[in-house]
């Protein structure tokens, strides 16, 4: 008897530890972003973006009943801290991951959400990122490959430059796209005549600037982040180097414009449109219902790009009728036609790149403003 | 020649910082036989306090006397903060074994460049162009307005600090407190109120550096205070760490050193070679180019 009073107690006590396990089952959605660090605007922006859809999809029920669980982890920005957020994330049992912002961050993580079959949605855009047949990886912006070839298609046949350098920091997102634009510029007949990398958050630029000043150079094209390049504006300006200003996408931040002060005028910027520019009706409402929650726009369209990768899978896995990554990647595969996302349709590549790409070149006006210089 | 002219410039406006930085690294250093690991970030502190002195006190006007009051203002909390720092985190340790006290210079380092974290957030800060963007094209070497100024102000107070320390006799009292603390309060001078100076020289200077990094590249992150810590404690140790001249010199030569390998050898490369030269110098004169102690009288 009293043995039996005893199996039944240690079973319906093995019954209790179970039971919360189901009950407080939400859908774990990570973001792994550089909340710190120099990228930290950025950071908190894709963190802001994901809570705010999150908030709105709960409020409609969740996914399929599943209330959204958002677990941030901070990457900083480094390779390091991100492959510790990668364990981490996978530790916690989510099922996605958001981000992060640079293609570093995105790379050192990749593996790990691959082993562990987690979907990884990151704006990394080094072509590196899609190379490795990781099927767990989509990737919500365009390549760096089809940015190197408009931004070189730009300044050998519209701008007519004779004497390109080009720049570059030693993350893999910058040297992927700066390596690209060269090999793009030389495809195309343009004469290249240095090749520099900077080290990133080195503040002085002024000794490899004045080495660049030497070569004559009517264009410097920088593929860098947006805290260097606004420095090296500035620093090119004080050195009286009176050549074109041509900078990557991660250069679109208005902070560019701050750091380089007087200096920014003139200067190009070439991305894809800027948030408030964006024509889709879903991209004017949720900017808005961001404004209102934050009170302040998106700090770029990466963030949103970002969105779009999460709003995507989690399309799929509610037309899939299923929480499966395989599926839902597969569905978002073979999509029959786009879906409409914030930064424009939204369709996937077999190898996990985002379709399409449209960019435009943004001159920097004196007020810090930005006009459309060139549309793709 | 032009390029060789122009990174002359640019290494000796860098090497003035890190010189002034470097004089707050020897000066205490000298005295307290302790690297305050603390000052790199009370360097970055005082940029972001002159930042806010700038947008929130003074409604950014700016002007001269703007300027000059920013570095008043930011000098003068610095020189508090390097008190309290004394205060609290390395007089209890002053009869502690050496390594108490390096363990908790770091610790401080660690609250103050937190501090500043908590307080100014995680995001990189940008400085309003306070200096008018005013350049100079000497036959191909271009200088800029804030460049004349950073060397012209540096060398200024470095001439008065060692004008200060050689001629005065409070300049005689850190002298004397950094040979012998014990003779030196036999000889009636209070130690603790010299240690005090000490640190309020070097803060308001390392606060003064750190305004010149905010002014002349803009933006500041919390942590900055780490890398210019950093070369500003290895221009000391080059120069002779607990040498003032030594630390001016340090600075200069490390500017003007790091300037010419980015230049002429690679700019990624320029670290390791700083490191290198730290290194070498270690091994060929172990008390820095300046740093030999010779007999002194008081």
């Amino acid at each position: 008897m009293n043995r039996c009073i005893r199996t039944i107690l240690a079973a319906s006590a093995v019954a209790l530890l179970a039971v919360p396990a189901f009950a407080a089952d939400t859908l774990k959605v990570g973001v792994q972003a550089p909340i710190t660090g120099s990228y930290a605007n950025e950071g908190q922006g894709i963190e802001n973006g994901v809570r705010l859809l999150a908030e709105q999809i709960n409020a409609k029920g969740g996914v399929m009943g599943k209330q959204i669980e958002v677990i941030p982890c901070d990457d900083q920005g480094t390779a390091m801290a991100a492959a510790i957020c990668a364990k981490d994330l996978v530790n916690k049992g989510v099922s996605m991951v958001i981000g992060s912002y640079t293609s570093t961050c995105a790379e050192a993580a990749q593996k790990t959400y691959f082993k562990a079959g987690v979907i990884q949605t990151s704006d990394g855009t080094a072509d590196g990122l899609t190379e490795k047949g990781y099927w767990t990886f989509l990737r919500n912006s365009f390549p760096n490959s089809a940015e190197a070839e408009f931004a070189a298609n730009y300044m050998v046949n519209v701008k007519k430059y004779q004497r390109i350098v080009v720049l570059s920091d030693f993350s893999t997102y910058a040297d992927g796209l700066a390596n690209a634009a060269e090999a793009a510029i030389k495809k195309m007949g343009g004469n290249v005549v240095s090749r520099d990398k900077i080290k990133a958050d080195s503040q002085n630029f002024t000794p490899i600037l004045t080495n660049i000043k030497s070569k004559k150079p009517d264009a410097i094209f920088f593929a860098g982040y947006y805290s260097d390049g606004g420095q090296l504006r500035a620093q090119q300006m004080a050195l009286g180097i009176k050549a074109d200003f041509i900078g990557g996408d991660a250069n679109d931040n208005p902070d560019f414009v701050k750091l380089a002060g007087s200096a920014a005028q003139g200067a190009f910027i070439i991305n894809v449109p800027s948030p408030d520019v964006l024509p889709y009706a879903i991209a004017k409402t949720f900017i808005a219902d961001y404004q209102k929650k934050y009170g302040e726009m998106p700090p770029s369209i990466w963030g949103l790009m970002n969105i779009d990768g999460m709003r995507a899978i989690i399309h799929a896995m509610e037309q899939n009728k299923s929480f499966d990554a395989k599926q839902a990647v597969d569905y978002l595969h073979n999509l029959s036609e786009p879906l409409p996302g914030i930064t424009g349709p939204i369709a996937f590549a077999k190898d996990g790149n985002r379709k399409g790409g449209a960019y435009v070149v943004k001159k920097i006006q004196a007020d810090g403003s930005y006009f459309n210089e060139y549309v793709q | 020649m032009d390029i060789f002219l122009q990174q002359l410039a640019n290494g000796l406006t860098i090497g003035s910082m890190y010189a002034l930085v470097a004089l707050g690294y020897t000066m205490v250093y000298g005295v307290m036989r302790l690297i305050n690991f603390a000052h790199g970030d009370m360097v970055a502190a005082s940029a972001f306090v002159g930042l806010t002195i700038y947008t929130q006190v003074m409604g950014e006007s700016a002007s001269l006397g703007a300027v000059v009051l920013i570095f008043l203002l930011s000098a003068g909390s610095m020189a508090v903060v390097g008190i309290i720092l004394e205060r609290v985190a390395y007089r209890p340790l002053r009869e502690a074994p050496r390594l108490s006290a390096v363990v908790s210079a770091l610790g401080a380092s660690l609250v103050i460049q937190n501090g500043i974290m908590l307080i100014w957030g995680p995001r990189m800060r940008i400085f309003p162009e306070l200096v008018p963007q005013v350049y100079w094209d000497l036959g191909g070497v271009v200088i800029s307005l804030i460049q004349v100024i950073i060397l012209l102000l540096s060398l200024v107070l470095m001439i008065t600090l060692y004008l200060f320390v050689e001629k005065t006799r409070m300049g005689a009292a850190i002298r004397a407190s950094s040979i012998d603390q014990d003779a030196a309060r036999l000889m009636g001078i209070n130690v603790n109120s010299v240690i005090a100076l000490i640190f309020i020289i070097g803060s308001s200077l390392g606060a003064i550096g750190g305004l010149f990094i905010g002014l002349y590249y803009r933006g500041i992150t919390f942590n900055m205070g780490w890398q210019y810590g950093l070369y500003a404690f290895i221009a000391a140790i080059i120069g002779g760490i607990g040498n003032i001249p030594g630390a001016m010199l340090g600075g200069m030569l490390l500017g003007l050193f790091n300037a010419f390998i980015a230049g002429y050898v690679s700019s990624t490369w320029s670290d390791a070679f700083t490191f290198i030269l730290l290194i070498l110098i270690l091994i060929v004169r172990p008390t820095g180019i300046l740093g030999e102690r010779v007999a002194e009288k008081v």
